[in-house]
């Protein structure tokens, strides 16, 4: 290995490394990338109990027979359907707000997407909270009922935490003024973090209700 | 945070942010205010939310407890303040992002409160960890006494079975995988070059979710001990009480707290190298760390899922394991060992990293195959992926999954091994230190090896089959994890020490306990390799007869580690407190942590430091890693590195001697040296040894050396031990007159050095004429004295003596004398012997005083004299010295002779001696 000579000038004096390196992505945003990678593998060894527990069911009846009525247990598909059009149209509300503000800097929009976005994930919040309440069978009621409720439970309190997270980017924006179209990154981190718990959501739905 | 804060003080961001710090009291009030807050919100939210849902019974133990100590926990961390600035952030409040009133520690107050310094937090981690060590450690030897005889010693079965689980469960949640966080915290942001980790507040978060961690396992076993082993199968886990409950959620917050961490190491990796640093010249540690910390964002997960699994299972009823109903068991130690097999790896690469920086830094040579190092660590990481099933061969487990985990399990003693042999290639032919973190990391390297010998056995489906659940897997784990992360903690904790407290640790304690514990270690463990293949089972209060011998022996052996640890917290604790003062650099490291003060200062690097080389370029002449730059209220510039090997030059009389002096520059040109004199003086006066110093130091710079020098009051013998003590001599010059005039060979202290120092000592042997001899130096003052009559006036030479003190000076004595006819008449004789004999009194005063003098006498006049002084001198200064009433008249030839030179006029006292006589005759 050799050694280099460096020209050390004034452009060193002052600035620290953020300044120096240019970089495409802040470090906020970055960094929920990889807490993003992290709960995907959270999620991932819920799936892993749903599969194995689905796998080694009896008689290969999936979803399986609910002892006490001798039935299978039924998820109900279409509301559940119905309900994640709204999870995925908040996506493309934020977006949209997102969108605007980068483009025109135009926060009015942003807060507008945001306010709807949030009111899209309250109503999924809800009608899942429905779900829970007429589904007919508990996370006590067989292995099923346990993978059942962890899972749409887990993804539940990741749509609190977005929301908290979204609320928070409003109050901000609202109060404060922040947000630019090149300084964002608490924005664009939750807004990460909301198409992530969107796409969960979306896998969880084709695998768990449609498969 | 962002990176460009200005480092010297809290005052200059603006205003807003200079907040009167809280004291200790108010946090830790708040603290437990907020922890019965959170107990008691527990309850509320628990009854209402079962009593709305219509859950019978109301009453169920388990949730409440849960509840409770998830609240408590939450709440406690909020309490001391973690979430302060958040909570600012959320409701809408201005913030500074460069709020720095919870940044760095001024009394040991700072360290009992979240701070965002990651010094401090490097060190709160070290020390709460080292806590976790030796309540782990108390329970091992309670293990140990219970397994002394076979049947019953001291507890029953089943709390025995809490022994061992208290013991694993701390050692590896509280102690080896944290403790590495801690000491990687402290360096690793030195190590590139930032000022402090990308994420400050979320870094003391990641502290304070340990704390609450480690104080849930702790005071498990007041709710019930936990008693089915670190790894918690079900069914067994299942039957646990509160203290499981305690357990599975102290997982929670140490996952929590790790995740967090190792995203902050992640992104100040990525983002926060200082310039220059690309992948290829980051110190391997940094490798190790970005790695680990990418098996614990990935891998962590798994064990947190499995123990909430687990635990709603116990507490609440689901079938996550219940067979009867559609659970699976086994499903549990896929999930777990997902996690907990790279979770070994968690536990061993920061070691790794370790290693090869105290490897390379006592070895003196760069370290053999940087880049096969830094590969393998990643290759072992992603193939840690793809074997945890090595840990369920006999589990019942689908039997095809078991040749492919083999051959996986395998595969990884392949980079391992490239590890090991990379290490041993980087010790071969170099120039070894035994230092106590040398010794650790070379036993290491011998016990970890069997280790990972152990572990091909383990991975070979056959033997497995034959040495699973056995004492050989206790042999296995203890060679790998006390053989391997714990001896990598204590060398990184003894090679850092001295960044990290600003003193140095005792190295003859530091070697007692490398040997206590290296020799109890092999005579503990090792045995249980035996032990295993011959059956007798682990974790198991119990055990057969024949077995009695050998147990009794490794119970009696494991004190031997007891002892080492004593003397290793003795020292700790004792050398935190009076050690000597450390220097930046004392091992002579190449890496940036070295080229800052210790401990460093605020935040760290006052100007980005600029990266030029690799890190590990030992022995290579003039290489250097990088360029750390001082701030401009220390007037700018390098700060020097202290990189070169020291040679320690020892003299009295011969300090400025020009023998001495080319000797040092002839060294000087053969390698990367610097210099540092000491003179050892016994007299009451050390002006005179000031003087030479100065003198040399003068020469020595201007030739471009790296030296530097004091005058010490004690004998040679104390000071070599002083200096020694402080720094990393490489080499002693001992400069004495020849035998005979030598009052330093008379005490025979070559040989003394040489023995009491172990290093090598060149003998220099100066005549005494040499050594007080004037040096040709630009930077050093030639000043010509011409005088005569008065010459051997006492005025004259206090004259001569204070212009010394104001610069760097030789003298030329000239005495001028114009005899007239033929000139060797014995009346010219006498008349210039008695002129040679107040000459001579001159020169030996000044050269007493400590002035590199000489003189002779001069056939001719005045003009001829200055004449002298110009041509063969090559003057600065002449002074024509008089007695009151005399005048030498300067004429015209007089200033023509003179020339460029500087002409003075000085009157003597005309006192041949001092009224007590005291510098005559010596
Ligand atoms: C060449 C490298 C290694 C190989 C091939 C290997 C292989 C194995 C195998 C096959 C087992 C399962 C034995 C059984 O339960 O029947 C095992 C257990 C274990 N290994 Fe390793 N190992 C290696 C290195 C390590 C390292 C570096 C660590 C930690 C620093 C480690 C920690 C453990 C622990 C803690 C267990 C026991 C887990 C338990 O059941 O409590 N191993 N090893
Ligand atoms: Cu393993």
């Amino acid at each position: 290995m050799t050694t280099e000579n460096v020209t050390l000038g004034a452009d060193l004096h002052g600035g620290g490394p953020a300044d120096e390196q240019p970089r495409h992505m802040s470090q906020g945003t970055f960094a929920m990338l990889l807490f993003l990678g992290s709960e995907a593998m959270l999620f991932a060894s819920f799936f892993t109990a749903y599969f194995m527990v689905r796998f080694n069911v009896a008689n290969n009846v999936w979803p399986p027979i609910d002892p006490v009525t001798g039935k299978k247990y039924v998820l109900p598909v279409a509301v559940t359907g119905v309900n994640t059009l709204f999870l995925v149209s908040s996506s493309f509300t934020l977006w949209w707000g997102e969108h605007r503000l980068q483009k025109t800097g135009d926060r009015k929009s942003l807060e507008r997407g945001l306010l709807v976005t949030i009111f899209l994930g309250l109503t999924f919040l809800v009608i899942q909270f429905n779900e829970y309440w007429h589904l007919g069978f508990s996370p006590r009621d067989q292995a099923f009922g346990s993978t059942f409720y962890s899972l749409t439970g887990l993804h539940g309190l990741h749509v609190i935490v977005g929301l908290t997270l979204l609320t928070i980017c409003y109050v901000r924006s609202r109060r404060r003024h922040e947000f630019t179209a090149e300084r964002a990154t608490v924005l664009w981190a939750s807004s990460l973090y909301w198409h992530f718990v969107d796409v969960v959501w979306v896998i969880l739905f084709c695998l768990v209700y449609l498969l | 945070m962002a990176t460009h804060a200005p480092t010297h003080a809290h005052t200059d961001h603006g205003p807003g942010h200079h907040v009167e710090p809280k004291p200790l009291g108010y946090w830790w009030k708040r603290a437990f205010v907020a922890t019965v807050v959170g107990v008691v919100l527990a309850l509320g939210v628990t009854w209402f939310v079962r009593w709305a849902w219509g859950f019978h019974p109301l009453w169920n133990a388990g949730v409440y407890w849960t509840m409770i100590f998830i609240f408590a926990g939450i709440g406690f961390i909020i309490g001391i303040g973690c979430f302060d600035w958040w909570w600012d952030y959320l409701r809408g409040r201005r913030v500074g992002f460069e709020d720095h009133s919870m940044h760095g520690a001024t009394s040991w107050k700072d360290y009992l409160r979240p701070n965002t310094d990651h010094k401090v937090i490097g060190i709160q981690y070290t020390v709460l960890t080292f806590i976790a060590f030796v309540i782990g450690g108390l329970y091992a030897e309670g293990v140990r006494a219970q397994l002394a005889q076979p049947g019953e010693q001291f507890v029953n079965g089943q709390t025995y079975n809490g022994l061992f689980s208290m013991h694993a469960t701390i050692m590896i949640f509280g102690f080896v995988i944290p403790v590495f966080s801690g000491l990687a915290n402290y360096v690793l942001p030195l190590m590139i070059g930032a000022k402090d980790m990308a994420f400050p507040r979320l870094n003391a978060l990641s502290f304070w979710l340990l704390v609450v961690a480690v104080a849930l396992l702790v005071f498990a076993p007041a709710f019930g001990v936990f008693t089915s082993g670190w790894t918690a199968y079900p069914p067994l886990a299942l039957q646990g009480t509160t203290g499981t409950t305690m357990f599975e959620i102290a997982i929670q917050f140490a996952g929590a707290s790790t995740i967090a961490t190792a995203l902050n190491f992640m992104v100040t990796i990525v983002t926060m190298r200082a310039p220059g640093m690309t992948v290829w010249r980051m110190p391997l540690l940094v490798w190790a760390n970005a790695t680990t910390s990418a098996l614990v964002v990935f891998g962590t997960p798994f064990i947190a899922g499995s123990q909430i699994m687990s635990l709603t299972d116990r507490v609440m009823g689901t079938n996550f394991f219940n067979a009867a109903n559609g659970g699976d068991v086994l499903m549990y130690q896929h999930v777990f060992w997902f996690y907990s097999h790279p979770a070994v790896y968690i536990m061993m690469l920061p070691g790794f990293g370790i290693v090869s920086e105290v490897i390379a830094t006592f070895s003196r040579k760069p370290i053999f195959g940087y880049r096969a190092i830094a590969f393998s660590t990643v290759a072992i990481a992603i193939l840690g992926f793809g074997v945890w099933a090595h840990h369920m061969f006999v589990s019942g487990m689908a039997s095809w999954i078991r040749i492919p985990m083999m051959m996986t399990t395998v595969l990884i003693a392949v980079p391992t091994g490239i590890k090991i042999f990379s290490w041993l290639g980087t010790m071969w032919g170099g120039k070894i230190h035994l230092k106590t973190p040398m010794l650790f990391a070379m036993g290491f390297l011998v016990t970890f090896t069997i280790g990972g010998l152990s572990g091909i056995y383990l991975g070979t489906l056959t033997t497995d089959i034959a040495t699973h659940s056995t004492y050989f897997i206790v042999a296995h784990i203890h060679y790998v994890f006390f053989g391997g992360s714990v001896m990598t903690i204590f060398a990184g904790t003894y090679y850092w020490f001295p960044k990290m407290t600003g003193r140095m640790y005792n190295e003859t304690l530091g070697k007692w306990h490398f040997w206590l514990t290296f020799v109890g270690m092999n005579l503990t463990f090792f045995p249980m390799h035996w032990l295993g293949t011959q059956g007798m089972p682990r974790r198991v209060a119990d055990y057969a007869p024949r077995f009695a011998n050998v147990n009794l022996f490794i119970s009696i052996a494991s004190l031997l580690m007891v002892a080492g640890t004593i003397v290793f917290f003795y020292n700790m604790i004792y050398s935190w407190a009076k050690g000597a003062k450390a220097p930046w650099n004392p091992w002579r490291g190449r890496t940036l942590e070295w080229m800052v003060s210790s401990p460093p200062s605020l935040f760290n690097f006052d100007l980005t430091p600029q990266v030029v080389g690799g890190p590990y370029q030992y022995g290579i002449p003039g290489a250097r890693h990088a360029v750390v730059f001082a701030g401009p209220e220390l007037g700018g510039g390098e700060l020097t590195e202290t990189d070169k090997r020291l040679v320690l030059i020892v003299a009295d009389q011969a300090v400025a001697s020009p023998a001495l002096i080319d000797d040092i520059r002839r060294r000087n040109a053969e390698g990367y040296w610097r210099f540092t004199y000491v003179v050892p003086s016994t007299v009451d006066d050390h002006r005179a040894a000031e003087r030479r110093l100065q003198t040399a130091l003068a020469v020595l710079s201007e030739s471009g050396i790296d030296a530097n020098g004091t005058v010490i009051d004690a004998p040679p013998m104390q000071v070599i031990d002083k200096v020694m003590r402080e720094e990393n001599v490489h080499e002693i010059i001992l400069t004495t007159f020849p035998l005979g005039s030598s009052a330093w060979l008379d005490q025979d202290l070559v040989d003394r050095v040489r023995k009491a120092t172990g290093i090598g000592v060149t003998h220099v042997t100066i005549l005494p004429s040499e050594a007080r001899a004037t040096v040709a130096s630009e930077s050093v003052a030639r000043v010509v004295i011409i005088a005569n009559y008065g010459i051997d006036d006492v005025g004259l030479a206090a004259l001569i003596q204070k212009r010394a003190d104001e610069q760097p000076m030789s003298a030329i004595v000239l005495c001028p004398l114009s005899l007239e006819g033929p000139s060797t008449t014995p009346e010219t004789d006498a008349v210039r012997a008695e002129a040679s004999g107040r000459t001579a009194t001159l020169i030996a005063r000044l050269q007493e005083a400590g002035i590199q003098t000489r003189g002779e006498i001069i056939d001719g006049s005045v003009t001829d004299a200055i004449k002298v002084a110009r041509t063969a001198h090559h003057a600065n200064t002449v002074l024509l010295a008089t007695r009151p009433g005399d005048r030498i008249e300067i004429t015209e030839d007089i200033t023509a002779a003179a020339g460029q030179m500087n002409l003075e006029q000085v009157t003597t006292n005309g006192q041949t001696s001092t009224p007590s006589g005291a510098s005559e005759g010596r």
